[in-house]
């Protein structure tokens, strides 16, 4: 292997991406502007809740149950109705998610003791909301007691609830790690893989196949300068994540560059695969790209949803992708400060399968026409 | 010729793509030095063949030897001892002219001194002294070309593999093409060329005409005209020459339209000259002119071809 | 006229159909993403591992657990023995969350002193968290409201509350994502296929040799855009009938309405397609802007996220996103059974930005060929 040769394929492409500055601005710029969406847009947090209330009762004692809802911050008033037809109306147009009706006793039962019955009606389309929406109110029928009279309640139980590692329950935390994976699945599979199948749609790959050039350099030195893209994209996103969002960073920083860079090597490998399946057609290669790379990534690496929750059947074929090693790993070396005694299976898969699909690719890249 | 004389030296060459059979049954024997022309019209397999040659493709079938390095398991050897050009001129749009001719001297171990040299060379031969940093997208097609085969012959092979050369490039860059490449194979290169050009085929020393996958003719450009126009050809100037055609194939006799000429072959040239005279003006078209020439190797292709 | 147009969306789809690849990736794709979103985004969460600390081991503490684990929510994996071996539980990612119930449980609950119960949570997936968190309160509550149903006294016991869930009374997130997707299947396609096939003949250089023929400006428009816009209604056919029949989702309106916003959406969809194509070069940049601009296009739709909780400076720019109104019109139908009087505003909406779009775009189509 020349590397001379290597040196003089990795200097043509990066001059060739140097020429093409949409291209790269884009590469660059997508990440972060990933990070701002994901950091500052995107929240699982509920906290907006647009209710309406129906206060059959009108008493103080009504009124400070709908202030106790107000007050949690949860739940936003957008309107007191009168009368069931306006309800429909409200939760059928999207206007309000949840409906509150105090039957007309309410305060009366609940001065004499008795069990005071409180109508709530939930939209139940999106279920995630409706369910958080669920145990809000549940905490507020635990709290309400409390707040009503000046006699020393004794609320039955009481549960406290603790938080670890991510005690605000900040999304962001728990996205953002998992992000830097799905960054670099994203851009640099996808630019890996349009490099070879753009060669032969142009016509000069059937001129390169025809010198001396070695399967391997030819891989190696087109992988390159597309793993400095990604190496920088993983240092911006680790950087704007750590300063701007205060994703906490309390593992080895070394660790985690080190094992990014493994990850990323199977990611560049996989492009150079991905673009020898498409036969030279770069919509084509596009086209697997994304299905290949950033559906798994997205969706079974554990970046956003968790592993656990799958079925078991899905549960195994996440096994398959690195980046669910990854993911791990990421949110270890951030999130829980692991070091490698811990993470130190997911690293060896990330390894291997890193390994194999640059084996796979080289071995696959046939320096023949067909 | 023997095996040491010989550049290329294959035999029963044949490529299937599915059912098709694109190449036939090729032998092929070009000695050190030559310049031998492969001609044909488009898809008759100019460009499979060479791409066998070349290592590209590999063979359905056939045995053989390029610089001395075995067809069917020697591909990478032969990659090192020839000069590849393709139909695209297959260089980088977006480099410049310097940064191709760079780029191919990494691709063929050509550095340091001889890379300077080479350089130089190539800049000169091309044309491209002053436009060394133009990106080579906006270039002409006739410095394009010449780039290509610099780029293609900097490590100076003995062997060079052409594949249509000169499509869609002007006359006059096409002239100084094959002076180029006459300097070359005087300088001991082997040269493999193919094209569709007609009027190329006398700069060769041997041509193959190739047919449908198959080498239908083989020889100097001399031997092909002497050995296979057995009649002769004909050349006719009228003024209505459509109708000149209707009437002469009517008679029984092979014409065919060359530009704005007629062609017609005669076994006999006075005896010929009378009948086309006669037929033509007793169907009141008036005859500017019949002469006797020389047959090009159009004619010998178009001949042959109607026979094959 | 018409000659012509037919004459390009026949020779699209020739190419389409030859090559194999290319027709399993437009109609296989869309499946694999369905199946994919379809399983994997499930905010439904179930079988929280948990661990139990129980230092009063009584009835009532025995009862507490048994409820949680009659919900369906969690499930209890281990019987901590001690604080520490509950940080290790959570630390190495056995369970998701620990119960812990104090010494004296049983005998407070008797003599009506409060008494605390810790529900500890891994934060790291903070949505995960959040749904436990809500499962426990509710839960708890519910325990607790029976509990004080059974004692008498001058006690005030926390409040009922009858939930009524409405549209998806399972609270399953299936209908809710599966309806997503279909809504935002057709984007990817669309976008970036329209746009890909445009800016290819004039990367491999045949957009020259079609400007020689007497095609108009918007024939080549309407030639290249009606084929992606027929597969794209294709597409979002197949994986309707899949999600009906595979995963069951109902379609309480009308089909009708579904085609018509269909219609409308794809308007904007084309549009931007056909723009991105009118100031790229080459492939692989109609690659990278179509994503820069899907990416953010989806996140920020609803698809996943509900609007309501971003900020509100991302809430505008939302307005600009097509799939944005598309999908409250297929969810609105899907789950609701939502009609015209309700849905208009978001048809007239498409209507307006899709003609917007088309305009500018067709002028800078125009100028670009002419």
């Amino acid at each position: 292997m020349k590397f001379l040769r290597i040196k003089a394929i990795a200097k043509k492409e990066l001059i060739q991406i140097w020429r093409d500055p949409l291209s790269l601005a884009i590469a660059l710029l997508m990440p972060v502007m990933q990070l701002f969406i994901y950091g500052y847009a995107i929240t699982f947090d509920v906290n907006n809740i647009t209710t309406i209330v129906y206060d059959q009762d009108r008493s103080s004692l009504s009124r400070e149950l709908v202030a106790q809802f107000r007050e949690s911050g949860y739940f936003t008033l957008v309107a007191d109705v009168d009368n069931y037809k306006d309800i429909d109306a409200y939760l059928d147009s999207n206007k309000a998610r949840v409906a509150i009706t105090i039957p007309y006793d309410f305060s009366k039962k609940v001065l004499t003791g008795r069990n005071a019955h409180v109508e709530v009606i939930i939209d139940g389309s999106d279920s995630n909301t409706a369910t958080i929406a669920e145990g809000y109110i549940a905490a507020i029928s635990l709290r309400y007691p409390q707040r009503v009279t000046t006699k020393t309640i004794t609320p039955v139980m009481d549960p406290r609830t603790r938080v670890w590692f991510n005690p605000e329950l900040k999304s962001r935390n728990f996205i953002i790690p998992g992000l830097i994976a799905v960054i670099m699945s994203v851009v640099v599979a996808l630019l890996t893989s349009l490099t070879v199948a753009r060669e032969w749609e142009r016509g000069t790959m059937e001129q390169l196949i025809s010198t001396p050039v070695k399967t391997s350099e030819l891989i190696i030195g087109k992988l390159t300068p597309y793993f400095a893209i990604g190496f920088m994209d993983m240092i911006l996103a680790v950087l704007v994540g750590v300063t701007l969002f205060g994703v906490p960073l309390r593992g080895n920083i070394v660790l985690l560059v080190a094992l990014s860079s493994v990850f990323l090597f199977g990611t560049v490998s996989f492009g150079v695969l991905i673009s020898i399946i498409a036969k030279g057609s770069q919509s084509v290669a596009s086209q697997i790209a994304i299905l290949s790379t950033m559906l798994p990534a997205f969706l079974l690496s554990g970046f956003m949803f968790a592993i656990s929750n799958m079925r078991k059947p899905l549960q195994v074929i996440t096994y398959i992708f690195p980046a669910r090693y990854f993911v791990t790993i990421l949110k270890g070396i951030f999130l829980k400060g692991s070091t490698l005694t811990l993470l130190w299976s997911n690293g060896l898969m990330l390894a291997i399968a890193s390994a194999l699909v640059f084996f796979l690719a080289i071995k696959n890249f046939h320096k023949r026409m067909y | 010729m023997n095996q040491i004389d010989s550049a290329v030296k294959v035999e029963g060459l044949t490529r299937r793509f599915d059912d098709f059979v694109a190449v036939n049954g090729i032998n092929l024997d070009i000695g050190k030095g030559e310049i031998f022309g492969f001609l044909g019209p488009n898809g008759a397999g100019k460009s499979t063949t060479i791409k066998m040659l070349c290592g590209l493709l590999l063979p359905s079938s056939g045995k053989g030897s390029v610089g001395g390095h075995d067809i069917m398991t020697g591909a990478e050897e032969i990659k090192k001892n020839i000069g590849y050009m393709s139909q695209k001129f297959s260089l980088y749009d977006d480099l410049t002219v310097k940064e191709n001719i760079r780029f191919f001297s990494g691709m063929y171990g050509v550095r340091g001194e001889k890379r300077k040299k080479r350089m130089e060379w190539t800049l000169e031969m091309a044309g491209l002294n002053d436009r060394r940093d133009v990106i080579v997208g906006e270039l002409p097609g006739g410095f394009k070309q010449r780039l290509a085969l610099g780029c293609a012959i900097l490590h100076e092979p003995p062997i060079l593999l052409l594949d249509e050369p000169t499509s869609g490039v002007d006359p006059l860059s096409r002239r100084n093409f094959w002076d180029l490449i006459n300097e070359m194979s005087g300088s001991g290169t082997t040269v493999f060329v193919t094209t569709h050009y007609m009027d190329e085929a006398d700069y060769c020393h041997r041509l193959a005409l190739i047919y449908r996958g198959r080498i239908i003719a083989e020889g100097t450009p001399m031997e092909l005209r002497e050995r296979y126009m057995k009649r002769h050809v004909m050349e006719i100037e009228v003024e209505s020459m459509v109708e000149a055609l209707d009437i002469l194939e009517r008679k029984g006799m092979d014409a065919a339209i060359f530009g704005s000429l007629l062609h017609a072959t005669v076994e006999d040239v006075a005896q010929g000259i009378a009948d086309i005279r006669k037929t033509l003006e007793s169907a009141d078209i008036k005859v500017n002119r019949i002469e006797h020439i020389v047959p090009s190797l159009e004619d010998v292709f178009v001949t042959l071809i109607e026979v094959a | 006229m018409r000659e012509r147009i037919t004459q390009m969306i026949v020779k699209e789809f020739l190419k389409t159909l030859r090559d194999r690849r290319r027709w399993m990736l437009l109609f296989g794709a869309p499946i694999l993403q369905l199946f994919l979103f379809g399983y994997v985004v499930t905010t439904d969460v179930n079988n929280i591992s948990t661990a139990l600390y129980d230092l009063d081991k009584s009835q009532e503490s025995r009862e507490l657990a048994r409820r949680l684990e009659a919900s369906g929510y969690f499930v209890v994996r281990y019987a901590a023995q001690s604080p520490g071996e509950i940080r290790d539980l959570i630390d190495r990612g056995e369970v998701l969350c620990a119960i812990q119930i104090n010494r004296d449980f049983a005998k407070d609950l008797k003599r009506r002193i409060p008494t605390e119960i810790q529900v500890i949570v891994d934060g790291t997936d903070s949505n995960t968290a959040m749904v436990a968190l809500s499962y426990a309160t509710k839960v708890i509550a519910k325990y607790a409201s029976e509990q004080g149903a059974n004692t008498v006294g001058a006690v005030l016991f926390p409040l009922d509350f009858r939930t009524r869930v409405w549209y998806n009374p399972d609270l399953k997130s299936r209908n809710y994502n599966v309806s997503g997707v279909i809504a935002s299947i057709i984007m990817i396609t669309c976008i970036m296929l329209t746009s890909m096939a445009i800016v290819r003949e004039r990367e491999v250089g045949t957009m020259e040799q079609l400007m020689v023929t007497p095609i108009r400006p918007v024939e080549l428009m309407l030639g290249k855009t009606i084929p992606f816009a027929i597969i794209g209604l294709l597409d979002m056919f197949i994986v309707t009938l899949a999600g009906v029949l595979w995963f069951g989702i109902t379609i309480k309106g009308s089909l009708l309405l579904v085609l018509m916003g269909t219609s409308v959406y794809l308007l904007s969809i084309l549009g931007i397609g056909l723009f991105t194509s009118t100031i790229l070069k080459t492939q692989q940049q109609s690659l990278l802007a179509t994503m820069f601009f899907n990416m953010p296009a989806m996140l920020l739709s609803g698809f996943m996220f509900p609007i309501e909780n971003m900020p509100v400076i991302f809430q505008y720019i939302t307005y600009l996103d097509p799939l944005r109104y598309f999908l409250v019109i297929i969810r609105g139908i899907f789950l609701k059974g939502n009609g015209f009087d309700i849905l208009w505003p978001q048809m007239a909406a498409l209507f307006v930005l899709g003609t917007v779009i088309i305009t500018i775009s067709s002028f800078r189509f125009r100028k670009r060929l002419g």
